[in-house]
């Protein structure tokens, strides 16, 4: 019999105090075994670094730091459960809609910590790399789960929105998105593997003059659309390369990516268009193969990478293996994606016109 | 001649210079002398054109100095500062060449090259003509510097403490050459000096300065007398002839009477370093 | 004349000569290295083949060599002389062998024109917005110079302090625009200001050309002046020369210089630093020919550089500002053991 903390004796009937004791002990040893429903149960997934996270559920309240991860919460129908979000997104207030409102908590990069405290989420969704580690540290004070996602590479974007599904309870919304999305990468990639020809393609960042190297997103984008990237051999992913050089490699068609921030609100194609005629212009590149038969195309970032990568690639896939995908469209794909899991209308411009009909 | 008349100088609306009036002849030396920060430096400033005046005329030889361009200044009047900041390289030769500036409209002349060899050589400095200023001691420096002024070809010099970072030799020796040059070339020279002796010794006239005016001018032995120095500098001082010079003997420090109200004199920072 | 003045005279004259000689051999020196630049590029044009397009009408060869490689050599050319005439002015004016033409603040100013164009139009900007941004406030900054040197004292002094405080004003400006900026933007800040040769085009060679070479006859003419400046203030004043004058149209001329340059390239640094300190070290500091020779090593290395950052890691192009840059170092360097005297 254990000594009382304060060393009396208890004289109580032996019998009822050790029933009692026992009780006591066999329900600590429940509880350690039972699942914590009385506490919340918790899920072990994969982030984007690789890590095992364990993540304690559920989850009502999120701080989205990022538009693709925003986006993602919108197309498994869970941004109701958003309390805050990245101050970037009221760039695109049109997309955007009512989430314009939510409380905003700085910049995707460099998020006011205490501004996220206070709004006392569930759980913090960033990239895997920006920000930086601190903010796991910082929001652990609080309580406050991190999880990292990137949500902007094709290779791993099923598994990441499935992630997200099953975290939220929402698998049934992850799986309908990534059935949709499997089912047009893998039709992509069939027709690419029989196709006979893999076309040379320059890619250009948005800075001028500076190529899509390994280990970039737009480098990856060429390779899903069947393309064989002129700067595959470089070194950085965003090397600079000399106008006598793409001149020298002759590619046979050019994607520029650009920036508008929001490709949403615009009327028209004109600035697309613009950027294009500009690179039609450059000196000397009229011997360029791609810029004589005007295979030059500019794509928007809202497509370039990240959940709508996929609607990139269909472009892309149109322009540069134009035979291949006669009844691909598109500017319909992404008005089914718009519509279907974004809830939203399809407005605006998000590449130049093509200047001949793809006649391959 | 070169007239001064009723020059005033403020600096930041601090009276410096009041009523200052002088005559300089050609051919004739006059110092102007005072405890530091009577204005001696800014006066010969003023004169130059390096300061500008708040009232007063300069007129040369007949001409206002305030109608003239610079340059044309520059042809009348020579100014020997008291020594030169050394940022960048450059010769002996090079250094008395700018002299001729006033005259040069791009480049040097074979005129103006010619002018500043010969003043080289009359000034005893052919040997260190390529050398680099920074390479000179102090009296070297201090005669290219005089024979950057030369090279002006001016009627005038004007020097700023000519001999204050000399030695005992090149003291006299400096002071030897301006007034062989007064004389020879018909020069008028300025100087503000420090030291009361060679002062004494190489003017004809004195001006001395107390407190930004006028306290007395007149021959050495006229301004030079022990009251005028117990008055200006507050020294006990013997004045008498020897060997033919005014020689000044500083004996000990006044016992200055409040009722003078022994203010001290502002000091003025030079205002272009 | 006796025989010693004409001694002396005659030494005089031997170093103008040599002065002189320097002058031409820097001259085909830079003339070497721009046909040597103009032989090296990403589509291995053999050197016969260069000739050829040289001289043709039409064909891709010729395209390369005209439209693409010449364009680049030149305003490389154009470029480093007007730095290296800059930063020769700005030395003598501001009296300090450190200065160069971004010590009063030209260069942060320009970075901030520029950032702003790429801000402010998103990605809505012709790269010439940028040039003329960029220009702007080049000259805003100039005239902030002259503004103080007016109202305060034109001392160089004075000017240092105000060149610094826009420096810091302007780098400020543009870190907090970057800061608001997508990442697209921050990158293509990031990337003007290393410095680029690819955007110029023959168009504004020639604008670059004037602003560049206009300046420079009246910039000779004030030469002995500079050479003046050198001993003081008060000296120079006392030989004839408008000192404020002076500095403050050398200010305008010289950020012209500045302007014209890096509108259209971005920000190369450290050529007008050190083109002016190495022709200094051979041939003096008569700004007779260092103000010329100065240009002539400034646009030497800007070539030079240019081709090193085209070969050394080819097909990539290292930025020609970070080329120039690591030839600042081993530069200062040597500087700092070969001193054997107190300045420069």
């Amino acid at each position: 019999m254990p000594n009382s903390p304060c060393g009396t004796d208890m004289r109580a009937p032996r019998l009822h105090n050790r029933s009692f004791l026992i009780g006591w002990f066999a329900v600590f040893v429940l509880l350690s075994f039972l699942p914590r429903a009385a506490f919340g149960a918790s899920m072990t997934v994969r982030d984007a670094l690789g890590r095992n996270i364990e993540v304690s559920l559920p989850i009502q309240r999120i701080v989205a730091l990022n538009s693709d991860v925003l986006e993602v919460l919108r197309t498994l129908k869970a941004e109701d459960r958003v309390v805050g979000v990245f101050s970037e997104m009221v760039r695109e207030r049109g997309f955007w809609g009512a989430l314009v409102e939510r409380p905003k908590v700085g910049s995707w990069r460099d998020p006011d910590l205490e501004a996220i405290a206070s709004l006392k989420p569930d759980i913090v969704i960033a990239y895997s790399r920006n920000p930086g580690p601190l903010l796991e540290k910082k929001m652990a004070l609080f309580g406050i789960q991190v999880l990292r996602l990137d949500l902007y590479k094709v290779e791993t974007l099923e598994q990441e929105v499935q992630v997200l599904g099953q975290l939220l309870g929402r698998e049934k919304e992850a799986a309908l998105f990534c059935d949709w999305h499997r089912r047009h990468i893998e039709m992509i990639r069939e027709k690419i593997d029989g196709a006979l020809t893999r076309p040379s393609v320059y890619i250009e960042s948005y800075t001028d003059y500076h190529a899509a190297g390994p280990g970039s997103g737009g480098h990856e984008m060429c390779l899903l659309a069947g393309g064989r990237n002129i700067a595959a051999g470089l070194s950085i992913p965003y090397p600079r390369v000399t106008p006598e050089w793409v001149v020298s490699r002759n590619p046979e068609v050019i994607v520029k990516a650009a920036a508008y921030g929001n490709g949403y609100a615009l009327k028209d194609r004109a600035p697309f268009n613009r950027r294009r005629d500009a690179i039609l212009h450059r000196p000397a590149w009229r011997h360029i193969a791609a810029v004589a038969s005007g295979q030059v195309h500019v794509m928007d970032s809202a497509i370039w990478t990240g959940p709508r990568a996929i609607i990139g690639i269909a472009y892309m896939v149109r322009w540069i293996h134009p035979a291949l995908f006669p009844d691909l469209n598109p500017e319909a794909l992404h008005r089914e994606y718009l519509e279907t899991f974004q809830g939203v209308s399809y407005r605006g411009a998000f590449v130049s016109d093509g200047l001949r009909e793809a006649g391959r | 001649m070169l007239k001064v008349m009723n020059l005033y100088f403020n600096y930041n609306d601090t009276r410096v210079l009041e009523g200052i009036v002088a005559n300089v002849e050609k051919g004739r030396v006059l110092s102007i002398v005072g405890p530091n920060g009577t204005g001696k430096t800014t006066l010969l400033k003023c004169i130059a054109g390096i300061l500008k005046p708040a009232a007063g005329t300069v007129v040369i030889d007949g001409h206002d100095a305030d109608g003239m361009a610079r340059r044309e200044l520059a042809k009348h009047l020579g100014y020997v500062p008291q020594s030169m900041p050394v940022r960048f390289p450059a010769t002996v030769f090079e250094t008395v060449l700018a002299g001729r500036r006033p005259y040069i409209a791009w480049r040097p002349s074979r005129d103006d090259l010619e002018r500043t060899a010969e003043i080289i050589e009359e000034m005893n400095l052919a040997d260190l003509a390529m050398r680099d200023i920074d390479q000179l001691s102090g009296g070297q420096a201090q005669k290219v510097l005089l024979a950057r002024a030369l090279a002006q070809d001016t009627l005038y010099l004007l020097l700023d403490e000519p001999t204050s970072n000399l030695d005992l030799r090149h003291e006299l020796e400096m002071l030897e050459v301006i007034i062989t040059l007064a004389k020879r070339k018909d020069m008028g020279v300025l100087m503000a000096m420090h030291d009361l002796n060679l002062s004494a010794r190489f003017s004809d006239t004195i001006l001395m300065l107390y407190q930004g005016k006028i306290f007395c001018s007149g021959k050495p032995s006229e301004a030079m007398t022990p009251e005028n120095i117990r008055e200006v500098y507050g020294v006990e001082a013997a004045v008498r002839q020897e060997n033919g010079y005014l020689q000044i003997q500083p004996l000990r420090c006044a016992d200055l009477s409040p009722s003078r109200g022994n203010r001290i004199p502002p000091y003025v920072k030079d205002q272009e370093d | 004349m006796n025989n010693i003045a004409d001694d002396l005279c005659r030494g005089y004259k031997a170093r103008a000569d040599a002065r002189a000689l320097f002058l031409a051999a820097a001259f085909f020196l830079l003339l070497t290295a721009m046909a040597i630049g103009l032989c090296i590029g990403a589509s291995g044009m053999e050197f016969r083949e260069v000739i050829a397009s040289l001289l043709k009408d039409t064909g891709r060869g010729h395209s390369i060599i005209w439209m693409l490689r010449l364009p680049r050599i030149v305003m490389a050319m154009l470029v480093g002389f007007g730095m290296g005439l800059a930063g020769a002015v700005f030395q003598a004016i501001l009296r300090n062998p450190l200065a160069s033409p971004f010590t009063l603040g030209v260069g942060s100013a320009a970075g901030f024109g520029a950032v702003s164009v790429i801000l402010v139009f998103g990605g809505g900007f012709q790269t010439w917005y940028i040039a003329c941004g960029a220009f702007l406030f080049s000259l805003i900054s100039a005239a902030l110079i002259l503004a103080v040197a007016k109202m305060k004292r034109a001392s160089s002094e004075t000017m240092i302090l105000t060149g610094i405080a826009q420096m810091f004003l302007f780098s400020s400006l543009t870190s907090l625009l970057q800061y608001m900026g997508t990442m697209e933007q921050v990158h293509e800040v990031v990337f003007w200001f290393f410095g680029s040769l690819s955007k110029a085009g023959w168009r504004e060679i020639g604008l670059a050309a004037a602003m560049i070479l206009l300046p420079f006859p009246a910039l000779l003419w004030r030469a002995w002046d500079f050479n003046l400046l050198s001993s003081g203030d008060e000296s120079a004043l006392a030989l004839g020369v408008n000192v404020k004058r002076l500095r403050m149209s050398a200010v305008v001329a010289a950020s012209l210089v500045t302007a014209g340059g890096i509108c259209f390239t971005g920000v190369i640094g450290f050529v007008g630093l050190v083109a002016p300190h190495i022709t200094r070290m051979v041939i003096g500091n008569d700004h007779q020919f260092l103000l010329p020779a100065s240009g002539l090593v400034g646009a030497l290395i800007v070539v030079f550089a240019d081709t090193l950052g085209r070969t050394v890691w080819a097909p990539q192009v290292i930025p020609i500002g970070i080329v120039t840059s690591f030839i600042g170092v081993p530069f200062f360097f040597y500087l700092l053991m070969k001193r054997t005297r107190e300045y420069w």
